[in-house]
């Protein structure tokens, strides 16, 4: 590890999974055994990831804290750099930098029921908790997961969400939006908070992540109020324009709060006090 | 007993500096309407009175406008990474003004949260800075405004004082300071007397107050209509630090750079998704107070604003800070 | 000139022609004059016209935040009143939309600005509101001497003009100021914004200040009307007008063209003659 704060770990690629026309998810690993022996995150931490030559970039880190062989991360293709990491291959070196930022407070979350809400791109800041939760199955509650997208093809990890279901005590609702169906789909069609409100979740003894487009948050987080669950129980990720991940280049702030230093985990308690630059 | 450095020893003080392989920095005439700060290549070049500050700031010194920060090489598959070097040049600011000098402690802060910023550290421990008290302020100074003054020495390894039209007494504040003026100055009994400062243009507890409520207040939107969201302002500012990073190379490698960057523009904040928390140039402004006179200070207990007034001068809507403060946080 | 002025902006809002007068006004702190934005006909006594009137305002045209506030006045000088045409030749405001309020004008700045100096348009054209009269003790200027900075400059070797740019360019640094107040600069996402690819480094090095600086000259070619606006608003003294104008200059020696002159003139850029030279293909 440098003493340059803003030098990458250099990361070897080792898989590249297609989600969608237009996302993707790459693992990679330590180069340097060190590095990788050193290190360890939190899930809900985030990385800052180059394509050297083309930039940084700043994801979740979408893999669970316990997996020890290679973090993961999933971008859809948008601008110069996730256009540059759209054609990294195995083998190729991508750079990393982090964890950065507070991570999902996991120890408030034992023994409670846990709700898990998303929205198309914005599976991967749940995967991880997800994945942490059914992998330590016996330190948490039930867990719901309802998630959906505009169509079936747009649906991030949903491989993955047939494994979730086999879990004990796991429920699983996906959804896609009205017209995004295809004519063997077999889940739920409405928006993502209307399926929310469908499914009848219990609120008792429960926390709930919700991360998704700004308009998916708005009009779940009412149907969530309702079914009993307090601002201090709900939780999202934020994500906001990065450049050092370190709170240093000025970009994050939504007033006095960071969102690389003091977020991007955020209860809606606290959301409601922060000024809405998000 | 004071110390005193002749108008005649400055000269041959700053050739043995440059001499010595030493970077000295200090006001310089550009044209006859335009001072500013930039490195010396012969002490001829300073220029230490005839304007009361220059249009830019000394924050270049430790926070440069281009910085590399690492570069990379590409090999087949693999990335070779070369470290920047860092600088290793002692540097000297000779006649930075109060308000320039402050600048620093504020900054230490923010590039010290958490991490150590080796480049700016690294510049920062090289850097002596030897203060010039003003002989002068004009409308846009409001150095008084925010607890500094025509002679503060906070920042500052030594202050100069003129004691008449060539001569100035030197007061070594640190260390640094004392090493740098050894051999330099003489004994003398001339004391030089520091100017008043401008009179208090706004309340800063007032100013406070009406942060605390007045994020959805209508003047920050009024107060940005003339705003044209460009940087002249941040980057003439002595404390603004926001800064970019980006790749500039070709097939075979590159650097990674860090570049100034500033608030104000239109696509700061803007999402890889389009969304833009600050879409318009009065939600901007506000952000540039907000971070100045109370994100900041709550942080790291220093106003990220020294009250130079450059933002104003070189604002071509003649906005800048004071006219904002002025209007929300007026003085009785 | 300046109660005359006042009373055309109370008249022009308070029955409706504009919900908004854009003009000058006195800065709080010192003798500057700012952008003003005058809403209500009780405001309009915030107005001045002097000789510290420097802005373009038609710039604010194109900003959305005035364009919300409604239908506009705007004052305009000689040289302002040449850019709104340019911009409504290359459809970027609606001309029937808008009040132009053309001040008559000796000159601005102390002493007089160079643009001041080869002026011809003193009493601004196309206006709908004409303020004040031009004084007869000074006629426009004609042709000659239009350009004499450039010419001057010019007569250096290249070795000389080369090393004159690098100490002006190295100490620009890219806060886009000159870009920021140019009624000419409107590309909703600018060149040096893009980074797909990048094609002029963002850096204020000296390869990154002149690809940016070259590259805005060749865009304003036959466009700049000689503002001045880019040189006043620069916060590091570099003399852009010595730059910009002299596309000015070739769109006018090569094409009888200025920029903001005729209306009738299809832009440089966006017209083609049979009798355009062509000497530089061969």
């Amino acid at each position: 590890m440098s003493a340059n704060i803003y030098q990458p770990d250099l990361m070897e690629v080792i898989q590249v999974r297609q989600q969608t026309a237009d996302v993707k998810s790459v693992r990679i690993a330590f180069r340097d055994p060190e590095q990788a022996r050193a290190f360890s995150f939190r899930v809900g931490q985030f990385g800052i990831f180059s394509a050297f030559g083309a930039g940084e970039s700043t994801f979740n880190i979408c893999s669970s804290s316990d997996w020890t062989d290679f973090i993961e991360f999933c971008f859809r293709r948008t601008g110069r750099v996730t256009e540059a990491l759209w054609n990294a291959e195995e083998g190729d070196t991508i750079g990393f930098r982090g964890p950065y930022g507070n991570g999902y407070p996991l120890e408030k979350w034992k023994g409670k029921n846990l709700i898990f809400v998303g929205g198309g791109i914005a599976m991967p800041p749940i995967r991880c908790a997800i994945w942490y939760a059914l992998e330590n199955r016996e330190q948490f509650g039930d867990v719901t997961i309802v998630y959906g997208a505009r169509t079936v093809g747009d649906l991030v990890f949903a491989n993955e969400l047939d494994r979730w279901a086999e879990f004990e005590g796991v429920r699983v609702v996906r959804c896609v939006d009205p017209g995004g169906e295809t004519p063997d789909w077999k889940g739920e069609i409405g928006f993502v908070p209307t399926v929310v409100e469908r499914a009848n979740i219990s609120g008792e003894n429960a926390v709930a992540l919700v991360v998704g487009p700004p308009i998916m948050i708005q009009f779940t987080l009412p149907v969530l109020a309702k079914i009993g669950l307090p601002d201090a129980s709900i939780y999202t990720s934020l994500e906001n324009r990065m450049k050092c991940g370190v709170g240093k280049c000025g970009r994050c702030n939504c007033g006095p709060v960071y969102v690389c230093k003091e977020g991007p985990v955020f209860t809606l308690e606290e959301l409601k006090r922060m000024p809405k630059d998000y | 007993m004071s110390e005193l450095l002749s108008g005649t020893a400055i000269r041959p003080w700053i050739e043995r500096l440059l001499a010595d392989g030493k970077r000295v920095a200090g006001p310089q005439r550009v044209h006859e309407d335009l001072v500013q700060y930039a490195w010396l290549t012969s002490a001829d070049q300073l220029a230490l009175d005839g304007f009361v500050r220059p249009s830019n700031s000394i924050k270049e010194v430790v926070f440069p406008r281009h910085e590399q920060l690492y570069g990379y090489q590409f090999k087949g598959k693999r990335i070779e990474l070369l470290p920047a070097e860092l600088p290793t040049k002692e540097q000297i600011v000779i006649g930075a003004r109060p308000c320039d000098a402050a600048a620093l402690p504020a900054l230490d802060g923010v590039f010290n949260w958490d991490t150590q910023d080796e480049f700016y550290n690294r510049r920062r421990e090289l850097t002596t800075v030897v203060t010039l008290a003003c002989g002068a302020y004009d409308a846009h100074c409001f150095c008084t405004s925010v607890g500094l003054g025509p002679g503060d020495v906070r920042g500052s390894d030594a202050l100069l004082i003129a004691v008449d039209d060539e001569n100035y007494e030197v007061r070594c504040l640190t260390d640094k300071g004392r090493r740098l003026f050894a051999g330099v100055t003489t004994e003398s009994s001339a004391v030089g007397r520091v100017m008043e400062g401008p009179p208090v243009q706004f309340d800063l507890d007032k100013l406070g107050a009406f942060l605390a409520g007045g994020y959805d207040n209508p003047a920050w939107q009024a107060a940005a209509m003339r705003c044209l969201g460009c940087a002249a302002c941040a980057y003439t500012c002595p404390t603004c630090h926001c800064f970019d990073i980006v790749d500039e190379g070709g097939p075979s490698g590159g650097t990674r750079v860090r570049n100034w960057d500033a608030c104000q523009f239109s696509m700061f904040t803007a999402h890889a998704s389009g969304h833009n928390p600050r879409g318009n140039q009065g939600q901007r402004q506000r952000q540039r107070i907000y971070h100045k006179f109370q994100i900041y200070p709550e942080k790291f207990g220093a106003l990220l604003c020294t009250g130079c007034g450059n933002c104003t001068r070189n604002c071509p809507a003649g906005l800048g800070v004071l006219p904002i403060l002025k209007t929300i946080a007026p003085t009785p | 000139m300046q109660e005359e002025l006042r009373q055309t902006c109370r008249r022009l809002l308070t029955d409706g022609t504009v919900q908004v007068v854009i003009g000058y006004g006195q800065a709080a702190a010192d003798d500057r004059v700012v952008p003003v934005f005058i809403t209500r006909p009780e405001d309009a006594d915030q107005l001045v016209w002097n000789d510290r009137c420097f802005a373009n305002l038609a710039k604010y045209l194109l900003r959305k935040e005035v364009a919300a506030l409604g239908r506009a006045a705007i004052c305009v000088k000689g040289c302002d009143q040449r850019a709104l045409l340019v911009l409504e030749q290359e459809s970027q405001i609606d001309r029937s939309q808008l009040t132009v309020i053309g001040l008559a004008c000796d000159g601005v700045g102390e002493p007089r600005q160079a643009k001041c100096q080869s002026c011809d348009v003193h009493t601004p054209r196309q206006a709908d509101i004409t303020v004040g009269q031009a004084s007869a003790g000074n006629p426009p200027a004609t042709a000659d001497g239009r350009y004499a900075e450039i010419e001057a400059f010019l007569k250096k070797t290249p070795a000389e003009r080369m090393a004159y740019w690098k100490a002006e360019l190295s100490r620009c640094v890219k806060c886009y100021a000159c870009r920021q107040v140019c009624p000419m600069c409107y590309c909703r996402q600018c060149i040096v914004d893009k980074n797909r690819p990048v094609v002029i480094s963002t850096s204020a090095t000296l390869k990154g200040n002149f690809a940016w600086q070259i590259t805005r000259a060749f865009h304003l070619a036959g466009r700049c009307v000689g503002c001045d606006e880019c040189t006043r608003a620069c916060p590091a003294g570099i003399d852009l007008r010595l730059l910009n104008l002299s596309l000015a200059k070739a769109a006018e020696e090569n094409f009888s063209f200025r920029a903001g002159m005729d209306p009738a003139a299809d832009p440089i850029i966006g017209a083609y003659s049979q009798q355009d030279h062509e000497e530089f293909i061969r």
